[in-house]
């Protein structure tokens, strides 16, 4: 007890003497760079504590600070220094030295990290301040347009819709084309698992707020670490960790209305009663013409009086609504010498733009690591998180409320009752809104536990242990008065878990031998082990629609329990070498086995080599003071695609029923061959800074080969069979890239730089089986020599002027016409895939108010509307048409696109180069502008920041498509570059806080 | 830190032990192997119900095929109304190549035909006692197939010539091998009729006369029956025909209703597709039906036309008609029920091919053709007729068999005209599927359809 008394007591005379000790004083001082020149905006501060200051337009500064505390001046592009405040600290002189810029980040690359300037790789890094405040609550969206040559695509405007991220071009035909995601050293889940055919974006459950940086790996060199698995490019999530200070709290909190981007005009009543008398009569004489329009327009006027035009329903504002999004996040981290933390949460709250669709989100993370002794740190990350979606149906369902634009304006949307009104063309998807619902709920567990053991100051031992749980509910019941609906209600219940667990083991040496050789060795394993397992049940039969779970169902109709997985199994290595800083070397290796693969061809062998000159450090160039950097680099390597099915090499049979007596059939034909898809790149690449890397980038070329790609290779059906996996072909990716970052204004109160990249990519399938003929799917086509899913269709030729008949090209465009779109040949008419992508950002700050903004831009993909035959049929059916429609042949002599409206009569209503067309567009992304108060008041608020701002999301397009979105596709599976009924991007206007204490 | 050093070592090891390399095989949980599938006769019977299963999915016998038939056939009984472009292609006479109904039939029927031929290749380790049902039935299920394929892609079948048009491809051997060659050439007419009688012939022979639901005897030699009407071979329709009457143990249903929308099979069917609520699929239901049935609403609906085919007020197939709630329409009442079995041969239709056989040979086997249609009539409450002509016999065959298939089939072998369409023109044979010409370089396709 005594014993303790004294401790206390000592530590009280400790604090005691700090604070005598920590006696403030004013110390002065002027920073230059080495060629004398005074260096203004620098950061001073004290560390460990929140004071900190910049220099002057004179480099100047003065700063309160106490002996034995540390100042740190950083500045971006130069060396930071340390001082320790000693009683004879005074009038300080520092001279910072250059550095090699922004080119010295540190990029991440799997199982390690390495300076940007070495790195013979290319990666593309974003950080926080890139992504954080775009107001969507899909991470890679606000990706879109910042990373040269990766494509960011969300189907269309549902807020959970799926993403596909594509890094230089689609590599894969067949199997999955999306990259790897690490978060943490965590190989993510990615697996779609909607079950209303509209697939969904797995990754929806990371919150942008705890996320430090994004780093995509591009090229073979930096992917092939990761073998079987890197050929789409890899994506790297670092999340945040807290540092060496005291605990700080950040706050943030945005809300904003969203919209449609963009809207269709479609026919008026007036407009449309024209169009289709004028159609019936076309078709059928005016007596029964004009007797059948009425009869139709007496049923779809539901007793209204259409002849006044009573009702004039437009169908999109039943569709569309005013979303809004709201984000509210708090974190809190900080740390000693020891140990270190970050916490933190985030909310997210988005009503969707379209009726039904909606989406919350709470996220939790925690990170913390502690260093044992000078050997060993260990620690461990933790994410939880829960999504919920009310989710619409797919684009290719009547109830998808996008398709109720084909309902006629005649009818009423609603009954005098306020119920929906039943009696319409197709199923009012009113009802289904106000009868049936479809919930989703995910839930995911991420975590890593990792432990650092260091040998001695160049070897070090890594191991970690990572975990992903992916579980997902759905819930749906379709009421008694919804539409198609006849089995007194139907409930579906679905669940389904997936986890995998990782781990990693690895040693690290690194060593500079005689001041000149750099040289790093990593090498390790990991084995990967994924589990699923899925159960859904389907019940009818349902007391009242007031019972909606699957217990009151008086029948159980279906159900379903699968389970499956795949393991991994790899052994990898990587060894750099710099020579003098300026001769770099890169080689590495990764062997891994997969369960997916039949047993012959079950371990592939991955490799890749790099170098690179920076020349910059040469002396022939050192003279040269516009340049401060040039680097060349080369890499070359392969790179593996598993994503495919589980079992895809066997031959299956499966279960099936037939009057509730078990059968079997035969479910998939075995292709003992099947092994991975390889991809062979080669990049080079030129990095540059000039003026003191005021102006720097980088310009790669690339080309990557696909071969051995995975495909469903369409088999005569007589066989049994319809498609059958394979290796087959061969296809090529080349392309440019383009970076150019500058810093146009580096002053005190005032800086401007901005980012500019543009990408080419050309693809073409090489090689393709059975002599290279053509692989037809839908409106898309393989065919050697051309790009991957080009549009092959029959050429719409127009309108003959005599007749209004529809014309189709007999063989491409120029070629002999007809009205018999049978005798028509389908030929080559676009492709779905951009080929050029580009961005532009721009980051502006002055006196505390920052303005940023990205604009996208893609070209060479066109769009085909799937939809088209029913909206723009002039007066084909029913469904009400696109506005354009009435600029129909009416008379000898008419010269138009849209042919004579004939009820009924198919002119020019076929699949045709009609419903195509150029989805070139260049969008403001997003746009962000911001205040920032000054100290003196934040501080009155206790505060050390805070500011204000306003972001949008989707401001501008331009473009000279007609559809809803040169950016929307179908998300029920109808091939590549096909929109059908899909609804706009959001965009959204949003007003944020962020405050910092 | 030894002792770090110490938990790492054993950490390292412990997983390098535990990520052995046989990890890597991992056997599929939801399906077996085909091997495994092929190697007990047990799995060769439950092949066998797949082949029911996958012949009764909507693309044919679930109900699209007998709807297309109606469509194809039809100028004013029936309007389509629906949406769907694929059946309104086949209604207005003008199918594309691209038809997805179209080619759905054909892949679904050459899986049925696939997993037959396997079953029939692998009879030999069924179990003895069972083998001759389980081929009869892999027959019938092949015959019932193969006859209706060439009766869609192929031109109608001329008695007495060559025969030599072009049918479709004859797969005889179950295909388990997908590494070699798989194109195939289409047969003629004459090789896939001569086909589809061995097939129900032998299934005759081989098979049980009951057999629940499955086809047993006289579901082969009620669809022989069909196949020999449609063929022109009256003689041996007529034989048929009677076989079934005279010994099949099927009865008329007393309510004419009472013989649609059953959930098990009743007196008067020969051989239905069955579904429950939990399997089978009633496409018929699809787009006959009103929503409340589980229907799309007013896809078909009947005209006057149609009705007033009837020559008797008290018929009660003429009124065997509601009114559509979303359209007003008038829909038929033989599909109903949307977990109705879709029947495929009933005992009405051999009374009138009996008949119909018997004019054309003058006789009266079984029973004179007067009595055989009245037998029809008077169930519905339909006046007796006092003579029968042929063409009465056709037209009693649209009031009794309309909306199950007949349509088309009965204009081509009867050889009257579709509306102003020639019953031999081009556009009333289905175009060979774009999806299998291009993946197919032995396939021509038929005339009008471009090449």
């Amino acid at each position: 007890m005594k014993k303790n008394l004294q401790v206390v007591l000592m530590f009280f005379f400790a604090l005691a003497t700090q604070f005598a000790f920590a006696q403030d004083r004013t110390i002065n001082g002027t920073i230059v760079d080495d060629q004398g020149m005074p260096l203004p905006g620098v950061n001073v501060i004290v560390q460990n504590t929140n004071r900190g200051v910049q220099t002057d337009f004179d480099g100047n500064f003065s700063i309160q600070a106490s002996n034995g505390e540390v100042l740190e001046f950083s500045y971006v592009g130069f060396t930071s220094q340390t001082i320790t405040v000693s009683a004879d600290t005074q009038d300080l002189s520092i001279t910072l030295g250059e550095d090699a810029a922004q080119l010295d980040e540190v990029v991440v690359v799997g199982y390690g990290t390495q300076s940007k300037r070495q790195l013979t790789d290319n990666v593309a890094k974003l950080t926080s301040e890139d992504i954080v405040e775009v107001p969507t609550p899909s991470l890679q969206n606000s990706l879109s347009g910042k990373a040269a040559g990766v494509q960011v695509k969300q189907a269309n405007g549902k807020v959970e819709g799926g993403i596909n991220i594509r890094i230089r071009g689609v590599a894969s035909i067949g199997a999955g084309s999306e990259p790897l995601y690490v978060l943490d050293g965590v190989p993510l889940i990615n697996n779609n698992e909607s079950n209303n055919g509209a697939p969904t974006n797995p990754l929806l459950t990371l919150s942008s707020n705890e996320i430090e940086s994004i780093d995509i790996l591009k090229d073979a060199s930096a992917a092939a670490v990761y073998g079987s698995r890197g050929a789409n490019g890899v994506v790297i999530i670092t999340t945040k960790k807290g540092g060496n200070n005291k605990g700080s709290f950040a706050v943030n909190y945005s809300y904003g209305i969203s919209e449609t981007a963009n809207r269709r005009d479609w026919l008026n009543s007036d407009q449309y009663i024209e169009l289709f008398t004028e159609a019936a009569i076309n078709s059928y004489g005016e007596v029964d013409g004009l007797a059948e329009a009425e009869s139709t327009f007496d049923y779809l006027a539901q007793g209204t009086d259409w002849r006044n035009r009573e009702v004039d329903t437009d169908w999109q504002d039943e569709a569309f609504q005013t979303g809004y999004t709201q984000n509210a996040d708090f974190s809190a981290s900080g740390g000693d010498e020891r140990t270190s933390y970050f916490f933190s949460g985030a909310y997210n709250d988005t009503e969707g733009i379209i009726r039904g669709n909606n989406l919350d989100r709470i996220t939790a993370r925690a990170n913390i690591s502690h260093q044992f002794s000078d050997k060993f740190n260990a620690g461990m990350n933790i994410s939880f998180s829960r999504t919920n979606i009310d989710r619409i149906a797919n684009d290719n369902a009547f109830v998808n409320p996008v398709q109720a634009v084909a309902q006629s304006p005649l009818s009423p949307a609603y009954l005098e009752n306020g119920d929906p009104n039943p009696n319409t063309l197709y199923a009012n998807f009113l009802l289904q809104d106000k009868h049936a619902f479809y919930n989703t709920v995910i839930r995911r567990v991420t975590g890593r536990a990792f432990a650092e053991y260091k040998f001695l100051p160049s070897l070090k031992f890594n191991t970690d242990f990572g975990y992903d749980l992916f579980y997902q509910n759905e819930d749906s019941y379709t009421g008694s008065l919804a539409p198609f609906q006849s089995t007194n209600g139907e409930a579906y219940a679905s669940s389904v878990g997936t986890e995998s667990y990782v781990s990693s083991n690895y040693f690290t040496f690194s060593k500079i031998f005689g001041e000149i050789h750099d040289v790093e060795v990593v090498a390790g394993m990991e084995y990967n082990n994924t589990y699923r397992r899925f159960q859904s049940v389907t019940g009818i039969q349902f007391p009242t629609d007031d019972f909606q779970t699957i217990n009151s169902a008086a029948e159980i109709s279906a159900g379903n329990g699968i389970t499956n997985g795949n393991r991994f199994l790899s052994y990898f290595a990587r060894g750099t070498y710099a020579l003098d800083g300026k001769y770099l070397f890169k080689a590495s290796v990764r062997r891994d086995g997969s369960s997916r693969f039949g047993a012959d061809e079950q371990f592939g062998t991955f490799s890749a080599i790099s170098g690179g000159w920076i020349l910059s450090e040469e002396n022939f160039l050192s003279d040269a003071d516009w340049l401060s950097f040039l680097k060349l680099r080369a890499s070359w390597g392969q790179t593996g695609n598993a994503q495919i099915g589980d079992f895809a090499a066997l031959g299956l049979y499966s279960g099936t029923s037939y009057n509730q007596r078990p059968g079997i059939y035969p479910a998939q034909p075995a292709n003992p061959l099947l092994s991975w898809e390889s991809v062979d790149q080669t990049d080079i690449g030129l990095e540059y800074g000039f003026l003191n890397n005021r102006i720097s980038g980088e310009i790669d070329y690339y080309s990557k080969v696909s071969d051995g790609l995975l495909f469903s290779v369409p088999l005569p059906g007589t066989s049994g069979f319809s498609t059958i996996q394979r290796n087959i072909g061969e296809m090529e990716n080349s392309g440019v890239e383009f970076v150019l970052n500058t810093k146009i204004i580096q002053k005190e109160d005032f800086t401007w730089s901005t980012s500019f990249n543009i990408a080419k990519n050309k693809n073409e399938v090489k090689t393709l089986p059975n002599e290279g003929a053509d692989i037809i799917s839908g409106q898309n086509i393989l065919r050697e020599g051309e790009a991957l899913q080009s549009f092959y269709l029959v050429e719409y030729a127009g309108v003959d002027p005599d007749n209004g008949d529809a014309l189709y090209y007999t063989n491409g465009e120029g070629s002999e016409t007809t009205t018999n779109f049978n005798e028509a040949n389908r030929v080559i008419a676009g492709t779905p895939y951009a080929e050029w992508i580009g961005g532009l950002s721009s980051n502006l700050y002055f006196k505390g108010i920052d303005f940023s903004f990205t604009f996208q831009g893609e070209w060479g993909a066109s769009l085909y509307n799937g939809g088209g035959i029913y909206q723009s049929a002039n007066g084909d059916y029913f469904d009400n048409q696109t506005a354009d429609q009435m600029n129909r042949w009416q008379q000898p002599g008419d010269i138009t696109n849209v042919p004579q409206a004939r009820l009924y009569a198919g002119n020019g209503v076929a699949n045709s180069t009609r419903y195509l067309q150029d989805a070139d567009f260049i969008r403001l992304r997003n746009l962000t502008l911001g205040y920032t108060f000054p100290e003196s008041i934040s501080e009155k608020l206790a505060m050390t920041n805070l500011r204000v701002y306003f972001s949008g999301l989707n401001l501008l397009t331009i473009t000279d498509y007609d559809g809803y979105d040169p950016e929307s596709t179908s998300d029920a599976g109808q091939g590549a570059g096909t929109t059908f009924y899909s609804a706009p991007a959001a965009r959204t206007f949003s007003l944020g806080v962020n405050l910092k204490f | 830190m030894k002792r770090y050093k110490l938990i790492l070592s054993m950490l390292g090891l412990g997983i390098a032990l535990t990520s052995c390399e046989d990890k890597l095989d991992l056997e599929p949980t939801q399906s077996i192997s085909t091997e495994a599938a092929l190697s007990t006769g047990d799995n060769i019977e439950n092949l066998l119900i797949g082949a029911y299963a996958e012949a009764g999915q909507a693309a044919s016998y679930g109900g699209r095929l007998q709807m297309m038939a109606d469509l194809y056939g039809a100028t004013d009984q029936v309007s389509w109304n629906g949406t769907f472009q694929q059946p309104r292609q086949v209604y207005v006479k003008n199918v594309l190549v691209d038809n997805s109904y179209v080619s759905g039939f054909w892949l679904n029927a050459y899986d049925v035909i696939n997993q037959t031929n396997i079953v029939i290749d692998n009879l030999a380790i069924v179990d003895e006692d069972n083998q001759a049902n389980i081929e009869g039935q892999a027959r019938f299920l092949r015959g019932l197939t193969y006859f209706d394929l060439t009766r869609m892609f192929g031109q109608q079948y001329m008695p007495g010539q060559a025969n030599d048009q072009l049918g479709v491809p004859l797969s005889l051997d179950g295909i388990v091998d997908y590494s070699g060659n798989l194109e195939i050439a289409r047969a003629t007419v004459g090789e896939n009729y001569a086909q589809v009688i061995e097939d129900l012939e032998t299934a005759y022979d081989l098979l049980p006369e009951g057999n629940s639901e499955y086809a047993g005897k006289y579901a082969a030699q009620a669809l022989l029956a069909r196949v020999y009407l449609q063929q022109g071979d009256y003689a041996a329709a007529l034989a048929a025909a009677n076989d079934v009457i005279e010994n099949g143990g099927f009865s008329l249903t007393g309510d004419f209703a009472d013989a649609f929308n059953n959930d098990t099979d009743g007196p008067e069917t020969i051989f239905a597709f069955q579904v429950t609520t939990q399997d089978g699929s009633n496409t018929l239901i699809t787009h006959y039906a009103d929503q409340s049935n589980g229907g799309r609403g007013n896809d078909i609906s009947i005209n006057d036309e149609y009705v007033a085919m009837f020559d008797s007020e008290d018929d009660v197939r003429g009124e065997f008609f509601y009114e559509s709630a979303q359209s007003g329409d008038r829909l038929t009442s033989k599909y109903t029920n949307q977990f109705g079995n879709v029947t495929v041969l009933r005992l009405a239709e051999m009374y009138l091919i009996r008949a119909e056989a018997n004019l054309e040979l003058n006789s009266s086997t079984g029973s004179s053709p007067l009595e055989d249609v009245n037998t029809v009539r008077l169930r519905s409450g339909a006046d007796a007729l006092s003579s029968v002509s042929l063409e009465d016999v056709w037209m009693e065959r649209q009031l009794e068999l309309a909306f199950e298939g007949f349509f088309i089939h009965d204009l081509k072998r009867t050889m009257q005209d579709v509306g102003d369409i020639s019953y031999d023109d081009n556009s009333l044979v289905f175009p060979i599927p774009q999806r299998e010409m291009d993946v197919n370089s032995l396939l021509s396709q038929n005339p009008g359809y471009g090449s």
